[in-house]
């Protein structure tokens, strides 16, 4: 047989070397990943459930005291009305700030002219950090001077004095942060808008299909899943506010504002607490991935 | 076999020349080793006002006389100094030099944010009010005063005038006085349940209150230990005024701004407040005039002296440097400096200086007055940041729940031992 005709065998071993390459390759990417999440992630976690099982002073860890934060957290009778205030404060700024931000994102998606001017208008809010977000609405809606107590004032409707009582703050600092937070839903909208193929729009126009026809049919099944996303984004964000709440309410009145991130603001710089504060973080964690895990079932499995 | 030898010798003298730098004793401004000192105040030295200008120039005037001396100051303000300086001596790294206002002392004491004051502290002995309160868990001096503030009671004028009522001179007359404002279309007396400031008016307000009434703020072991019998006059005054009407219709969210707003826009009638506002306010509006606080039951006027003090940091490895930036600091010339932004000097010495003599410092010389002749000290404990809170919590419920006197301080104690 020519050597020039017949090609060699491949040894067995090929096929190992270039499959080690490969794991390498893998390797060399997602080491530096994993080493990232370690430190940012885990390492941040561990250490916070490590505080939690110890008896702290201050800053300082003292004696190891076992599951008796947890114990204290749990059998805490305010605990409830925290956990439902989360649960309201958050799921009612999600109702509000994801349709807000869908419904602009649709506008702006169809806007040919002056379309970054007009962008960059609605994404004022979200420019803002949320200390001047509080900052502004407190002042906006100071019932001795505020533009909003002279224009309820001058309509006959009396001062606007919504931060003195405890349900409508509440609402107050939901709409704030709803108001503060839609453009960032807007943005990831409007970023899968863009995948929406160009073609199914004219045959729909052609077929004489209208606005919500097209809406249904065409843009919901496009963006189901940027719809989960951006409710996973948001959840996060809401149940881990504390800024707007501190800035407004601080938790008031009558703890009426008080949501977890809040209690656990309080417990850390107030009471001094860390052990207690590290147990209500973990909870927070916990409810955060519930939150996140029924939002990811409704996470289309298969691509259009 | 030489390639190794040098290796050694190069790795060897550069541990040695690491291990200098590391070990070299900091300098602490003695003889003319350079220090740099770090300090955080939330007066910000490069703002147009007379505070700051007023710190600054005394900055620059203690650099001048210690020229191995750089005083670094970290503008942060005081809400986040209160949550950073516990943190900070967690972590060792505690300014040089801490400010802090009087009623929290022991609460930064006690997380280990100050070492004791040098010997040359006791040196000092004209202080116009105690000292002796400003000490850690084990009694070694900590802080000592920078500026003296105490409780007055604040009133425009112009509304008294219109309504043809007496500046109060006891808590019921000022009640009565505070309700008829309030008939006529005015906020009767400005105060705030909001503990977004630290629940800073009513907290001044309940420290006053009980030093005029001699009630401990807290017990022995440190634990709140106010709601007695005694202590009734204060939160039956509150009681009152919401009963009066006399409150502003959200004093449930109003803060210490609020009040001082509305004594500057002459829509309050009356407030309680710190004699630092005294300046501001009357430049603002000439019609607001301030007086003794109303006597108790006793007669008693005598309110809490408080104010801002200063400390050594618990990091700190230039003590002597300083105490030298401290003592200067409450010393009479950079006191006089400080009297012409509105703040009240700490020691007799001061009050030789020229500034004094002028007629600019008519109200620092009668708030000085005030502050000698009708505060006292009162001693904190640890935990006066959830009195506080447990103050401005028990307010809401007064206001939004119709609890009674004996009920708020009940609340409010339980709020703070909790």
């Amino acid at each position: 047989m020519s050597s020039l005709t017949t090609a060699p065998a491949l040894s067995p071993s090929v096929p190992a070397v270039r499959s080690r390459r490969r794991d390498l390759g893998v390797w060399l990417y997602t080491i530096p990943v994993c080493a990232i999440f370690l430190v940012v992630f885990v390492a941040p976690l561990a250490w916070t459930a490590w505080t939690a099982m110890h008896e702290t002073t201050y800053y300082q860890l003292g004696a190891f005291s076992g599951a008796d934060s947890f114990v204290s957290l749990l059998s805490d009778a305010d605990l409830p009305k925290q956990l439902g205030i989360t649960l309201a404060f958050s799921l009612g700024a999600l109702v509000i700030a994801l349709p807000a931000g869908l419904l602009t994102a649709l506008v702006l998606n169809d806007i040919k002219r002056f379309k970054r001017t007009v962008r960059s208008l609605f994404l004022l809010p979200w420019l803002m950090s949320q200390a001047t977000v509080g900052t502004i609405w407190l002042w906006f809606l100071n019932p001795n001077f505020g533009p909003a107590t002279a224009f309820t004032t001058s309509i006959g409707l009396g001062k606007t004095d919504v931060f003195s009582d405890p349900v409508i703050a509440l609402v107050a600092v939901t709409l704030i942060t709803a108001w503060w937070s839609y453009p960032q839903a807007m943005l990831l909208f409007l970023g899968a808008l863009q995948t929406i193929p160009s073609e199914l729009r004219e045959s729909l126009r052609v077929d004489g299909g209208g606005i919500w026809h097209g809406f249904v049919n065409v843009t919901l099944p496009y963006i189901r899943n940027a719809i989960v996303s951006v409710v996973i984004v948001l959840l996060m964000l809401y149940v881990q506010m504390v800024t707007i709440i501190l800035v407004t309410t601080r938790g008031g009145p009558l703890e009426g504002t008080t949501t977890l991130s809040m209690r656990v603001f309080n417990q850390t710089f107030l009471d001094f607490d860390l052990s207690g504060a590290s147990a209500t973080a973990l909870l927070l964690f916990a409810v955060n991935i519930v939150l996140t895990l029924v939002a990811i079932r409704f996470r289309r499995k298969e691509s259009l | 076999m030489r390639k190794t030898q040098w290796g050694v010798l190069a790795v060897a003298t550069a541990a040695a020349l690491v291990l200098t730098g590391c070990t070299a004793p900091a300098g602490d401004g003695g003889q003319d080793e350079d220090v740099t000192l770090t300090y955080w105040d939330f007066i910000d030295p490069s703002q147009d006002n007379a505070r700051s200008v007023a710190l600054k120039e005394n900055i620059e005037a203690f650099e001048t006389a210690n020229p191995n001396i750089d005083v670094q100051l970290e503008v942060v303000s005081y809400g986040d100094m209160i949550s950073r300086l516990p943190q900070a001596a967690a972590a060792g790294q505690v300014p040089d030099v801490v400010k802090m206002y009087t009623p929290l002392v022991a609460q930064v004491a006690a997380a280990g944010v100050y070492q004791p004051l040098p010997e040359a502290a006791t040196q000092i002995d004209d202080w116009l009010r105690p000292i002796d309160q400003l000490v850690d868990a084990e009694g070694n001096q900590v802080a000592v005063p920078y500026e003296y503030r105490t409780c007055a009671l604040f009133y425009n004028q112009k509304i008294l005038d219109e309504l043809g009522v007496a500046v109060p001179t006891t808590w019921d007359e000022l009640v009565d006085a505070a309700a008829k404002a309030s008939a006529a279309g005015y906020v009767g007396f400005g105060s705030g349940f909001s503990d977004v400031d630290n629940s800073a008016i009513i907290s001044e307000l309940f420290d006053c209150f009980m030093a005029e009434l001699d009630q401990p703020i807290v017990d022995k072991d440190g634990k709140a230990a106010f709601a007695t019998a005694k202590a009734e006059e204060y939160s039956q005054f509150l009681a009152d005024l919401r009963d009066a009407g006399a409150y502003s219709s959200s004093v449930v969210a109003d803060q210490y701004s609020t009040v001082t707003d509305g004594l500057s826009n002459g829509t309050v009638a009356f407030g309680v407040l710190g004699t630092h506002r005294v300046v501001t306010i009357q430049s603002v509006n000439p019609d607001v005039q301030w007086t003794n606080l109303p006597a108790a039951s006793d007669g008693s006027q005598t309110g809490a002296t408080f104010g801002f003090t200063f400390g050594i940091g618990s990091s700190s490895t230039h003590a002597e440097a300083a105490w030298k930036f401290i003592e200067y600091m409450t010393g009479p010339e950079a006191q006089a400096r400080m009297a012409t932004g509105g703040e009240v000097p700490v020691r007799a010495a001061s009050y030789d200086e020229d500034y004094f003599s002028t007629p600019e410092a008519e109200t620092v010389l009668a708030i000085r007055d005030y502050v000698e002749n009708y505060s006292t000290p009162n001693t904190y404990a640890a935990n006066w940041l959830k009195i506080a809170t447990g103050l401005a919590s028990a307010g809401q419920q007064l206001v939004l729940n119709d609890i009674s006197a004996s009920e708020y301080l009940q609340v409010a104690q339980d709020a703070a031992n909790g």
